[in-house]
């Protein structure tokens, strides 16, 4: 075990000074893959600068506006039991819950998951699907980063030096959507072979996919597919197949690549027809 | 390394101790209180052998700093009964040959008694979902559910 000074401030602006004085630092949220990898002394960090103490980063909250602003430190159990999260905004609980196990949930946090950016993980392809927003916050002050422009690569994000994740923003836009996350996983708790996050509108239709590329995959083209074809089976096949061309899956201990295009249309279809069965508003 | 001061309260005691900012919360418990009952199986957070609770609610031990916890109150299974005096759970167990070597059973048990906190009456798959992140490498799961069964079935008053 090497040397490792610990910090737990309670104001966020220190934990940034902290953080950006020290590219050998490391933010700690929930720790349920920090720790894991410190255990397997895969990262020797200088410092750690725990967040658990800052207020600024709890907190689930419905604005005016009907967005709602979700806390980095907010746990999966808490965002999967939240009554704040309503209708089409149900989608990432539901993806919250089906992260790891209830122990995993109790600990493990939105914020340090977003920024871990693993992309067989279960909240990329639901913040993606939901077009929500990354507040992060660095030395610099805080922006606002589309999930779409978020995720970059496989364990990479749009964070720079020394800044953390401060919020999640899911925008009122999608609330009015039918939503839906699909995941398959081999046993329940482990990461997704391939999952799909549907919202369904009057004006459109958002889907991503995790677990098949170094991203979440999204295809434009069957998207619109969908759209023109009204959900019809037709049209979910063709889209089946557009997302499957779009897709870039790899071959590892969750299954084979082939085993994960085969997958996408059939998942694809269950999620729309899942979506389509929750009440209409 | 500078060592953090920490109060923690575990199965009702309270711990004023300094431990090292990496000091897991699970080699806290085990060799500072020298509470071997929690176990440590894989140290990743796939086995749940360590599994305790921390404000009523089930964590890994091993993917917790001991620091972490500073003000929490820890529950082991040290606290849950004693062989003069089992919790139903336990009785359960004992009834049900809910174990073989006994590695896994304590982070099977805080994981059930948080389970029958939420649901006193699972049915067989939210048993098994609930258990799906402690791994038994003996008993093939089946007598810990009815294991888990027969506990939530004392606690509900019966014989």
């Amino acid at each position: 075990m090497t040397t490792t000074r610990f910090h737990a401030p309670e104001r966020l602006d220190e934990a940034i000074r902290l953080l950006a004085a020290d590219d050998e630092a490391r933010p700690l949220a929930g720790g349920q893959t920090l720790v894991a990898m410190l255990n397997a002394d895969l990262l020797s960090p200088s410092q750690i600068i725990s967040l658990h103490r800052i207020a600024a980063l709890k907190g689930i909250e419905k604005r005016s506006d009907g967005s709602v602003r979700i806390g980095a430190m907010t746990t999966h159990a808490g965002l999967a039991r939240s009554d704040v999260l309503r209708d089409g905004h149900r989608l990432l609980a539901q993806a919250a819950g089906r992260i790891g196990h209830e122990a995993i949930r109790n600990r493990g946090t939105i914020g340090g998951a977003v920024a871990h950016g693993d992309p067989s993980a279960d909240y990329p392809p639901a913040l993606v699907a939901l077009d929500a927003v990354i507040e992060a916050v660095g030395p610099k002050g805080k922006r606002e980063i589309p999930a779409s422009d978020f995720f970059q690569g496989f364990l990479t994000t749009a964070l720079g030096q020394g800044e953390i994740v401060a919020a999640i923003i899911l925008p009122p836009s999608l609330n009015q959507a039918r939503t839906h996350y699909e995941k398959f996983a081999r046993v329940e708790g482990d990461f997704a072979t391939v999952s799909v996050a549907v919202a369904l509108w009057r004006g459109g239709v958002r889907i991503a996919l995790g677990g098949v590329g170094p991203v979440p995959v999204r295809s434009a083209e069957a998207e619109a597919e969908l759209q023109a074809g009204q959900l019809s089976d037709a049209a979910i096949n063709d889209a089946g197949a557009l997302l499957v061309a779009a897709s870039d899956p790899l071959d590892d201990v969750r299954g084979s690549a082939d085993y994960r295009r085969r997958l996408i249309p059939r998942l694809v279809k269950r999620a729309i027809r899942a979506a389509q069965a929750k009440d209409a508003r | 390394m500078s060592n953090e001061k920490i109060t923690i309260t575990v199965n009702g005691k309270r711990y004023d101790k300094e431990v090292e900012p990496r000091r897991l919360l699970s080699d806290f418990i085990r060799d500072d209180l020298r509470l071997t009952g929690t176990h440590v199986g894989c140290e990743h957070g796939v086995c749940g052998s360590c599994t305790v609770l921390m404000n009523g609610k089930s964590v890994r031990s091993c993917l917790t700093f001991a620091v972490m916890a500073d003000g929490a109150e820890i529950m082991t299974i040290e606290g849950l009964g004693t062989a003069e005096n089992m919790h139903p759970l336990q009785k359960g167990f004992w009834e049900k040959h809910g174990l073989q070597c006994g590695f896994c059973t304590p982070g099977m048990l805080m994981t059930a008694v948080e389970l029958l906190k939420e649901k006193p009456r699972p049915s067989v798959d939210e048993i098994r979902e609930a258990l799906s992140g402690n791994l038994c490498r003996c008993t093939g799961y089946q007598t810990i559910v009815e294991s888990i069964q027969r506990g939530a079935e004392i606690m509900q008053g019966g014989k």
